[in-house]
């Protein structure tokens, strides 16, 4: 999957300027970088959820776009509700529920969920529908360690099961380190990396890369 | 004053037969024209809220500009328009309810757009990124959007609802006042009152606070417990 060129501007203040990448079909890239770096407005971007300067597609229309925004909406209604209101079917989402410790809370209303439950029900319910690039941002951000680990398999599991190609935004370093296939390291609005996980997240070019690897690894 | 009270009571208990003309006027004119403002206001407010178009901002200006309308601006501007002189003088509704209903809907409408839409300002957007990124197509983003306001709805009506049985500017103007057929409780109790006959207006000026006081409890449990 290869992606054009494209900036992103707020007001005269450019905050992400990508040059063209592709993305690997059936793998998992994670985009790593710290607070600020782009990886929000990267995601959106390619959801299409705000347009890029000059409001040209970044992804092609025929490629189906699944997209977790980084703060996720609980609707007005329960958890299982949240899940079937996608159009995904029941079976897929009992499967869902169970396979994140849901279905204890599956008839809760939504907005009474703690911040990690409400991560996983988002989770839950991006996984729903199938399409061919799913951008999860910060997925796990709110999640506790056990939780964190049952997510990260399952994504695993249905990148390698569906054939999707997962773009997963992460402040975390071990988390890419755990899932990735491959990585794209953004500093500041600019893409300084990108390559194989084990190259990227172990052994980078760029002295940036290299210093956020020293804070983050030890 | 303690003898009036003592007979509004009487006269409230008693089912007086013009005190029941005076309530169902009251309640016919009050449902039509807080539903008709509902029925417009909603879509509109949603529209306001929830869109971005060149011209948005100057309609919110004109919505808030309408919202202070003063009612007797709209009494006047109705009886132009329904009087002797006035373009619709054929369709001879001036001094009936169907006319106080019309110039009701023009006062609350506004009201009902202005509540809504500052809600929907604050909810579309998240609701919008995270429906579409679901892949939802645009009929079901408006419906999650119309549940996530389904409460603000209910209570904005019922503030319509309040504004209606107490208003009394554009009412008494276009309607008139006539008894049996266009008196409602607030031009009433203004008749009452300049002819002296208090327990009359007390009485009514008693069931007009407490229907508004069971609307705001309405309202503050509405908000209160907010069951998202
Ligand atoms: N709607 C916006 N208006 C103005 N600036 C924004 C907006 N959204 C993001 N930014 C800025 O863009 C930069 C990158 O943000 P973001 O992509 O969210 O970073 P992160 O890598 O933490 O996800 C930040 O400095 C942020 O303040
Ligand atoms: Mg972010």
């Amino acid at each position: 999957m290869n992606f054009p060129a494209f900036q992103k501007s707020y007001g005269r203040r450019t905050v992400l300027a990508m040059p063209d990448f592709a993305l690997e079909p059936g793998r998992v890239c994670a985009v790593l970088g710290a607070n600020g770096a782009g990886k929000s407005t990267l995601a959106k971007v390619l959801a299409g959820a705000v347009p890029a300067d000059g409001g040209q597609r970044v992804v092609p229309a025929r490629v189906t776009v699944g997209y977790l925004p980084q703060r996720s909406f609980p609707f007005r209604m329960t958890v299982r509700q949240n899940l079937l209101v996608t159009g995904g079917g029941r079976q897929r989402a009992e499967e869902l529920l169970s396979a994140l410790g849901l279905s204890p809370l599956a008839d809760r209303r939504a907005a009474l969920l703690s911040g990690g439950e409400l991560a996983r029900m988002s989770l839950a319910r991006a996984l729903m529908r199938p399409c061919r690039l799913l951008i999860l941002d910060e997925p796990t951000a709110a999640m506790d360690m056990e939780s964190t680990v049952l997510a990260e398999g399952l994504l695993q599991r249905t990148c390698r099961e569906t054939g999707r190609t997962l773009l997963l935004v992460t402040h975390s370093l071990q988390q890419a380190r755990r899932t990735a296939d491959d990585a794209l390291f953004l500093h500041r609005g600019r893409l300084l990396e990108q390559g194989p996980a084990g190259r990227v997240l172990y052994q980078p070019d760029r002295p940036e890369t290299k210093e956020f690897l020293d804070f983050y690894g030890s | 004053m303690g003898k009036a009270f003592e007979q509004a009571a009487a006269l409230i208990l008693s089912g007086d037969r013009e005190l029941w003309s005076i309530l169902a006027v009251t309640a016919r004119m009050s449902l039509c024209s807080s539903l008709a403002a509902l029925a417009l206001g909603v879509p509109l407010g949603i529209w306001l809220g929830a869109c971005s178009f060149p011209g948005r901002r100057a309609l919110l200006v004109v919505n808030r500009t309408l919202m202070g309308t003063p009612p007797v601006v709209c009494g006047l501007l109705f009886y132009l328009l329904f009087s002797g002189v006035g373009p619709f003088r054929r369709l001879r509704l001036l001094f009936t309810v169907p006319v106080m209903i019309l110039a009701q809907v023009t006062l609350i409408t506004p009201l009902v757009v202005g509540n809504l839409e500052s809600y929907v300002t604050a909810v579309a957007p998240p609701v919008r990124e995270t429906a579409r990124g679901l892949g939802l197509p645009p009929w079901k983003v408006f419906l999650l959007l119309v549940n996530e306001c389904l409460y603000p709805i209910f209570s904005v009506y019922l503030l319509a609802f309040a504004r209606a049985i107490a208003e009394v500017g554009a009412v008494s103007m276009v309607g008139g006042g006539i008894a049996w057929k266009t008196n409602v409780m607030t031009t009433a109790i203004m008749q009452y009152t300049n002819r002296g006959d208090f327990s009359k207006a007390i009485a009514l000026g008693i069931i007009l606070m407490a229907l508004s006081l069971g609307v705001n409890l309405l309202v503050s449990l509405l908000q209160g417990g907010v069951r998202r």
